[in-house]
């Protein structure tokens, strides 16, 4: 589970070329940096791994800075609730965190919102037609809670799902941008998340370059939204090749 | 490696698996009768066993153990509390056992395993009962201030054991407990301090501070459990989930690091726990404290 000494994390930070227009800010009017150091178009470095429950059909854990999040994927299995029949599957996702996943003292509980958007993000995602009358259960664990908790669970659960052997058009990938004042950061921190004036997620297939979940809330101005998604579209394709050389790896280790 | 070989192989192979899903049992007992399981572990053996400690930022102390698959994440934060009136000098601590939806295809969100508040029981009452913790040394100010100690073990992956590698990673976790420094201010009441503030009053701080650095609890008579399956008369030593599904007799002895025993649990079951089989069992939970008092031992030299 925890990172081979030595091996280089990789990271996945967006790179702008072509921009038509000039930034907004230069690094230098800068009064303020970000609380671990990084730039503003710097993610953290993402550490993802498959296989991390035997019990499950897939499997993956991520951490990414101190968001650490475990998925599992179980099924294709029969459904639980007596449904009617459907020609397609059925996903079923499921958020939770523990007590101790932020420093502030609460009860570890599902999470709704989260286990809804996360279902939001995947099913255009999964060919559901290549499971008739079964249930694909995609369950997530927080461990701990370090900021853009959601980006990083789905695209663990993407990494899972294909652990899984589950049938997707595409792996998908998702990078969040926060809007603090004139500036725009990539993968927020939980201190940025709490002081910002707006959020961005996209979770796109980075291979098709199709957008399945875009979230916007907030104060965003035209030109900002164009830059958030011009980061996350760079970011999220660089993300997925980490996770399809993750994959690669783990194959490849299998077969040996 | 021609062609009608391999495929040969394949027919055969695909048998084996198919004894093993039909007839389990069978399936286990030739095993039992070569003195090997399917996982090629002997009988008595236990699987391996690795703890990692600290992994949690936002707790206090943490550790993860992993029993051949079985990995169990342990974390404790402190909180500062009034103590009852019938025990003021004493802290107190509160053990939780989850078991997520991750963990096993048996537990489905909402409806929380059967087995998870049965371990917490369990947990909590062996490590209070082993005398591992004074609880007067997690006092503050006597009748006043305590502290309050949430232990959370979150099963990771179930596949067997469970007890045995959670009771690790509990004891794991409060050998990286670090105490966090509190103070006492003018109105009576107990403040955290942060290193950063410490530096700056530290004059101020050292007359206040009750509890003046960072320190670790003393444990002693350290609790070490083995889970034993009777079956027949073979007994096998840490069960995986497969094993403990086909046969169902389970044994638990917990025995502390001076060979004490703290706890002996025998769920229901077929089989009939004999005093020759209770003792085996003794010993072989012996060997096994052996082995994790080293294991817990290596961790401590970092």
């Amino acid at each position: 589970m925890a990172a081979k000494p030595g091996a280089a994390t990789p990271t996945y930070s967006p790179k702008l070329v072509g921009r038509s227009r000039l930034p907004i800010f230069k690094d230098s009017d800068l009064d303020w940096t970000r609380p671990d150091g990084r730039g503003f178009h710097q993610c953290r470095p993402a550490l993802l791994q498959t296989g991390a429950v035997s019990s499950a059909s897939g499997s993956a854990y991520a951490e990414f800075g101190n968001t650490k999040v475990i998925v599992s994927v179980f099924g294709p299995r029969e459904s639980k609730k007596a449904m009617t029949y459907s020609d397609v599957g059925r996903l079923n996702c499921n958020v939770s965190y523990t007590t101790f996943a932020s420093s502030t003292l609460g009860q570890g509980t599902d999470h709704k919102e989260y286990s809804s958007m996360l279902h939001q993000a995947l099913e255009g995602v999964i060919i559901m037609e290549t499971f008739p009358k079964t249930t694909v259960d995609v369950f997530a664990l927080v461990l701990e809670s370090g900021g853009s908790d959601l980006s990083v669970l789905i695209s663990c659960a993407s990494l899972a799902l294909a652990d899984a052997g589950i049938m997707m058009y595409d792996l998908i990938t998702a990078v969040s941008v926060s809007c603090i004042g004139k500036s725009l950061m990539i993968d927020p921190v939980t201190e940025e998340e709490g002081c910002e004036d707006g959020s961005f997620m996209m979770t796109c297939m980075p291979s098709r370059y199709e957008i399945t979940q875009l979230t916007i809330t907030g104060e965003w101005t035209t030109p900002n939204i164009n830059e958030a998604m011009q980061l996350c579209l760079d970011a999220c394709s660089k993300l997925g090749e980490i996770m399809r050389d993750c994959l690669k790896q783990s194959t490849s280790a299998s077969d040996e | 490696m021609g062609l009608p070989d391999s495929s040969q192989d394949l027919t055969s192979e695909m048998e084996v698996d198919a004894f093993r899903r039909i007839f389990p049992l069978r399936f286990f007992e030739r095993h039992l009768s070569e003195s090997l399981r399917p996982d090629a572990r002997p009988l008595d053996k236990a699987r391996d066993t690795i703890v990692n400690l600290g992994l949690v930022s936002t707790a206090d102390g943490s550790a993860l153990a992993k029993i051949g698959s079985t990995t169990m994440l342990a974390a404790i934060r402190m909180e500062v509390m009034t103590p009852s009136t019938e025990s003021p000098d004493e802290g107190c601590i509160a053990v939780e056992f989850h078991m997520p939806p991750i963990c096993s295809p048996i537990v489905r969100p909402g409806r929380p395993a059967e087995a998870a508040p049965v371990i917490s029981k369990r947990l909590s009452d062996t490590i209070l009962s082993s005398g591992m913790i004074d609880l007067k040394e997690l006092c503050l100010v006597s009748g006043k201030a305590a502290w309050m100690g949430y232990l959370d073990i979150y099963c990771l992956d179930a596949d067997g054991a469970l007890f045995d590698a959670a009771l690790l990673s509990a004891v794991a976790a409060f050998s990286n407990l670090q105490i966090p420094v509190v103070a006492l201010n003018d109105n009576g009441r107990i403040v955290a301090i942060s290193d950063e503030k410490e530096q700056d009053n530290a004059s101020i701080i050292e007359e206040e501070a009750v509890n003046k650095e960072k320190r670790k609890l003393t444990l002693k008579n350290i609790p070490f459990s083995l889970t034993c399956i009777l079956h027949k008369n073979y007994i096998l030593a840490d069960p995986t989930t497969e094993e403990e599904s086909i046969m169902d007799t389970l044994v638990t002895v917990v025995l502390d690091s001076s060979d004490q025993m703290v706890s002996f649990y025998k769920s229901g079951g077929e089989a009939l726990a004999y005093s020759s089989s209770i003792k085996s069992c003794v010993e072989l939970a012996r060997k096994r404290a052996k082995e994790l008092k080293e294991i817990l031992g290596e961790m401590d030299v970092d």
